[in-house]
């Protein structure tokens, strides 16, 4: 949460060396500054609010009296959230989990989506077709039958059931497809001329290049996956199984009322790895776009 | 659903996956065999936010330590709602749970799929019709028999912020509809046109279980267990009243669960029905003395129950029964039910239980405790009927569309009633 | 006319083609068409969970439907807020992704400030909001009352309700499609851009003549997947507002939901699956018509 909240990185005055261009550029930025901020502020009030509300006593949440930060700081919301499930198996878990599904995922996509970008086969279009299936079918109503299909497989209440039904990804499929039919045909015409396979083109000429979309992709995969509730409640039963949103379901999912002081501190327990991980991934965004612009 | 008729199917294609499930079996720990210990497991919800996982794991262990034939173990399985889908898709592929804590109005649900096993012999060989609250037991029988014990009760009650009736001048909690509505009155408040405060709120996602007890109030029980009776006059008097308070502009049409809860704590609303489940957070929760009162009568007191009992799968052998009765006993006798009711707010089950040392010390710091317990001597089950989940969508549209304007009680409640008979018939057809 | 060696050059791509397809497929089917089968299946049938007595029903489900009011009202809703929240979002996303494709300082800090409520888990979300839609004293009432703008019941009222999740969603998702769309756009050659902006382009030009075109597979795959995405809204309408008020924020999968899981009743919750399926597959060929062939792309 500190790099959310470190106001020096935003307010840190560009390096200006008193050139015009660099004047002008440094104008631009703050221009840009000056539009982004309010949206900036609007977008991340909840989160403001979300830190806030994990700091404060359970009547202060709610009393009209009390002011927008807490008096006392209550950090013991943290330790008191974590102490209602193991919230260190559930973390150990979802990170395999996640990590699963990220990694089995990325394998087929690439290689789905090479073939539906760059080789020619028929009934390409109704193949193409029958992966969208899977975003267009409402998951709710797959629930049942996958249910049965992973107890036949022997593999209820287990990590595995939480990550088979997601191995396969129409999603991510047409994600790459997209990307990879933008890369320049010539790139791929000279590696064959090099003696290059589809795979060594793969490989070597497709995935760098669509490496940003790679990194989008893993992003979302790994947030989307992360926040999985109604599938693994299902399918599992042990602790020892069980993931962070479950943990999260305990602290809201009442008939009393939430418990809002231990439900936000939880959420920012289990939002954090999260954001860790995007901050560090986006930046190689920025490392690909050098990589990009080799053409 | 019918797997077992489908099963053929799914391992032809069992083997179609069956190289992905040897690639992934080696992760999926294999089961604990060779033991002569009962197995047992326990799906409870939680109702009440907070430590419940882990009162309810230290009460599992303490009663594995104590029982050395027994071995529990017990699955957290979200709200009531999820809990009931997670029991019923394993009863459909034939491997429910032991002994499952789902809410009392899904009775009939889990006897029409013909899952809950007959304890009324148990129970008669023991001390639960004496010392069981006849209002909870009476939400586990039907026909006669007794199908669970009950566990974790709860009835909506009036809680009132105690500041607001003072600085009104108020000193006495409404006691019927009337002095409801003058109640209401005296605490809404109003600036330039624009509401501060309202007098009452009633808690919106559960309204129908609010209504109902306003039905009972009425002296009406508006259903049998094989229909809804929404359209008796009794029940049209009840939404005309919640009418006139929407109109008298004391109260909001509509509302949420959670939103209603946070608007009582925030100073929004005066006054709030709500469960007593939610009696310890409001409480710890609130700026100012929370006041809890009966919910006002009309003809009668009345009110409903909420809350759930523990159920006994009936496919299971004699002696898992006997061990899961054995469970559900122990959890619901008067040391445990002491403790639990104290930990978490909920009603205690047994009448010995309120008597205990560490209840009468309980109820002496927290008096607003036995508002519900007395109020519960007027309570009867929530909506026992096939297919409640619909009828209950049927009703909360319908109250919703009158309070908004759009239709007129008699209307919106006739046309609940006959929906959700012509559910609950179609249900029943299903079933013989 | 295809010869020998040709012909066999043909093959091979096919066969390595069907080989890259196998492990996504062999998912697929078990967990995507396996299902759908079924469900095609169970639509016929009277299907009850828990309990194992079947009945055929021939159309009757599909009859059932044309004449439930819910389900009209639900596809209704669901329409609504799809046709608000996506070209909302996305435009938002477009906007942000493109002020936010630069090197320069903070723009870590930006992204994640718009990125991560996709990140915050649906049950905490939605809590949230309730709490800043609360009718009194929720921060929502508080910034329109200093505009002098009149208080909203928001959640509470059929009217607003389901403007309250749609405002949510944006919230949600902008930053959802900005990262896909940031990462076309650092995918673009930046020598185009110099070279354009050397010419005395301006940067609204620039954006429409030269930005767009380039990302626009990302922009149909954007617009697509949002299509889908908002089809599948089901979270926030369970964590908050349950449907209602007066069934104002009942939308197809929530019922769905509601119809298989609570009402045990799978042949009908099939019923609704299979029609949806049908009707996202029409939309999406629509706008496989529509935008599809006004995609540029680089590659051949």
């Amino acid at each position: 949460m500190a790099t959310l909240q470190d106001p020096l990185e935003l307010s840190a005055p560009a390096t200006s060396r008193g050139t015009l261009a660099h004047m002008r550029a440094t104008l631009r930025r703050n221009w840009l500054h000056v539009l982004l901020l309010p949206l900036l502020a609007l977008w991340a009030s909840p989160l403001v609010w979300i830190v806030v509300t994990s700091l404060k006593t359970r009547v202060e949440v709610f009393d009209p009296n009390a002011g927008f930060l807490p008096a006392i700081a209550q950090w013991s919301n943290y330790p008191a959230a974590m102490a209602v499930a193991p919230f260190g198996t559930y973390l150990v878990n979802s990170v395999l989990v996640t990590g699963g599904i990220l990694i089995c995922e990325l394998v087929t996509i690439t290689l789905a989506a090479y073939a539906f970008a760059r080789l020619s086969f028929p009934g390409k279009n109704i193949l193409f077709t029958l992966f969208l299936l899977q975003i267009m079918f409402p998951i709710y109503a797959t629930f049942l039958t996958n249910f049965v299909t992973v107890r036949e497989l022997g593999i209820l209440n287990s990590l595995p059931a939480l990550i088979v039904p997601f191995v396969a990804s129409g999603y991510g499929t047409f994600m790459l497809r997209q990307a990879f039919r933008q890369v320049p045909t010539e790139l791929a015409d000279a590696a064959r001329l090099d003696g290059c396979g589809h795979l060594g083109i793969l490989w070597h000429v497709y995935l760098p290049l669509v490496k940003p979309t790679l990194v989008a992709f893993s992003i979302i995969a790994v947030v989307t996956h992360w926040n999985d509730y109604m599938w693994p409640l299902l399918v599992t039963n042990s602790e020892s199984v069980r993931t962070l949103p479950i943990g999260l379901g305990l602290l809201a999912k009442s008939d009393s009322g939430a418990d809002w002081t231990r439900l936000m501190a939880a959420t920012v327990v289990v939002v954090s790895p999260l954001l860790l991980f995007f901050v560090i991934f986006q930046r190689r965004f920025v490392d690909s776009f050098m990589h990009a612009g080799l053409k | 659903m019918s797997v077992n008729s489908t099963f053929s199917h799914i391992s032809r294609r069992g083997v179609l996956v069956g190289g992905a499930a040897a690639a992934v079996a080696g992760l999926s720990g294999g089961r604990a065999f060779a033991s002569d210990k009962v197995k047992l497991q326990f799906m409870y919800p939680v109702g009440v936010s907070g430590d419940i996982n882990r009162l309810v794991t230290a009460m599992i262990s303490q009663f594995n330590a104590a029982h050395e034939k027994i071995e529990v173990e017990a699955i957290y399985a979200g709200s009531y709602d999820n809990t009931e889908q997670k029991v019923i898709t394993a009863l459909g592929v034939g491997d429910p749970p032991a002994t499952w804590l789902p809410i009392n109005s899904a009775l009939q649900t889990f006897l029409g799929l013909d899952a809950l096993a007959d304890i009324t012999a148990k129970a008669k060989a023991d001390d639960i019709y004496q010392d069981f609250l006849p209002g909870f037991l009476e939400t586990c029988i039907s026909d006669g028999k007794l199908y669970g014990l009950p566990f974790q009760p709860s009835t909506p009650v009036l809680y009132l912020n105690k500041d607001a009736l003072k600085a009104a001048g108020i000193t006495k909690a409404p006691v019927t509809w009337t002095e409801l509505l003058d109640v209401a009155k005296a605490l809404t408040i109003r600036e330039n046109g624009e509401l501060k405060r309202w007098g009452l709120t009633i808690g919106g996602g559960w309204h129908d279980w609010i209504f109902e007890c306003y039905c009972r109030q009425n002296a009406l029980v508006p259903w049998t267990k094989d229909k809804v009776l929404f359209d008796k006059p009794e029940a049209v008097d009840a939404l005309e009243f919640w009418v006139k308070m929407v109109q008298a502009g004391v109260m909001p049409p509509a509302s949420t669960w959670e939103g209603s809860a946070n608007d009582f704590m925030a100073g929004r609303t005066a006054m709030l029905y709500h469960s007593t489940g939610s009696l310890t957070n409001l409480r710890k929760s609130s700026p100012f003395e929370v006041d809890v009162a009966f919910m006002p009568k009309n003809k009668t007191f009345g009110a409903c129950q909420g809350g759930g009992p523990i159920m006994i799968a009936r496919k299971q052998t004699d002696a898992q029964i006997e061990a899961s009765w054995t469970f559900a006993r122990w959890m619901t006798s008067t040391q445990v039910q002491s403790q639990w009711s104290r930990d978490t707010g909920y009603l205690a089950v047994r009448k010995s239980a309120w008597e205990t040392p560490e209840m009468k010390a309980y109820l002496e710091k927290v008096p607003q405790a036995r508002v519900a317990l007395e109020q519960a001597a007027y309570a009867g089950a929530f909506l026992q009927v096939p297919g409640y989940h619909k009828v209950r969508e049927y009703l909360k549209s319908a109250l919703d569309r009158t309070l908004a304007g759009s239709v007129k009680p008699d209307v919106a409640l006739k046309e609940a009633a006959d929906n959700s008979n012509r559910e609950i018939q179609r249900l029943l057809r299903r079933r013989s | 006319m295809v010869t020998g060696p040709a012909l066999r050059a043909h093959v091979r791509e096919a066969g390595l083609a069907y080989l890259l397809l196998a492990p996504s497929l062999v998912f697929l089917a078990a967990f995507t068409y396996w299902p759908i089968i079924r469900s095609v299946w169970f639509s016929f049938h009277d299907v009850m969970l828990g309990s194992d007595k079947i009945f055929f029903l021939g159309l009757e489900n599909y009859q059932r439907l044309w004449t439930d009011a819910l389900f009209w009202k639900s596809l209704a809703n669901t329409a609504f807020y799809t046709l608000v929240t996506i070209p909302s979002a996305i435009a938002c996303a477009l906007l942000l992704a493109v002020a936010l494709d630069s090197k320069l300082r903070g723009m870590t800090f930006y992204r994640s400030a718009f990125f991560y409520p996709v990140m915050i888990p649906s049950v905490a979300a939605g809590m949230v909001w309730v709490f800043l839609y609360a009718p009194g004293y929720g921060p929502i009432n508080h910034a329109l009352a200093l505009f002098g703008l009149p208080k909203l019941e928001w959640l509470y009222d059929s009217n607003t309700a389901m403007i309250a999740i749609i405002i949510m969603s944006i919230w949600k998702y902008s930053g959802y499609f900005m990262l896909i769309l940031l990462a076309a756009l650092q995918m673009i050659p930046s020598d185009l851009h110099e070279a354009a902006r050397l010419d005395g382009v301006s940067a609204w030009n620039r954006l429409i003549h030269i930005t767009i075109p380039l990302i626009s597979p990302t922009l149909y795959f954007v617009i697509i997947i949002g299509l889908l995405h908002s089809y599948q809204i089901f979270d926030y309408v369970y964590v908050m507002t349950q449907g209602g008020p007066a069934d104002a924020t009942n939308v197809l999968t929530f019922y769905i939901y509601q119809n298989g899981f609570q009402y045990q009743d799978i042949g009908y919750a099939s019923t609704l699956a299979n029609v949806l399926l049908l009707f996202v597959g029409g939309l999406i060929t629509l706008v496989a018509l529509v935008f599809g062939r006004r995609v540029h792309y680089l590659g051949r």
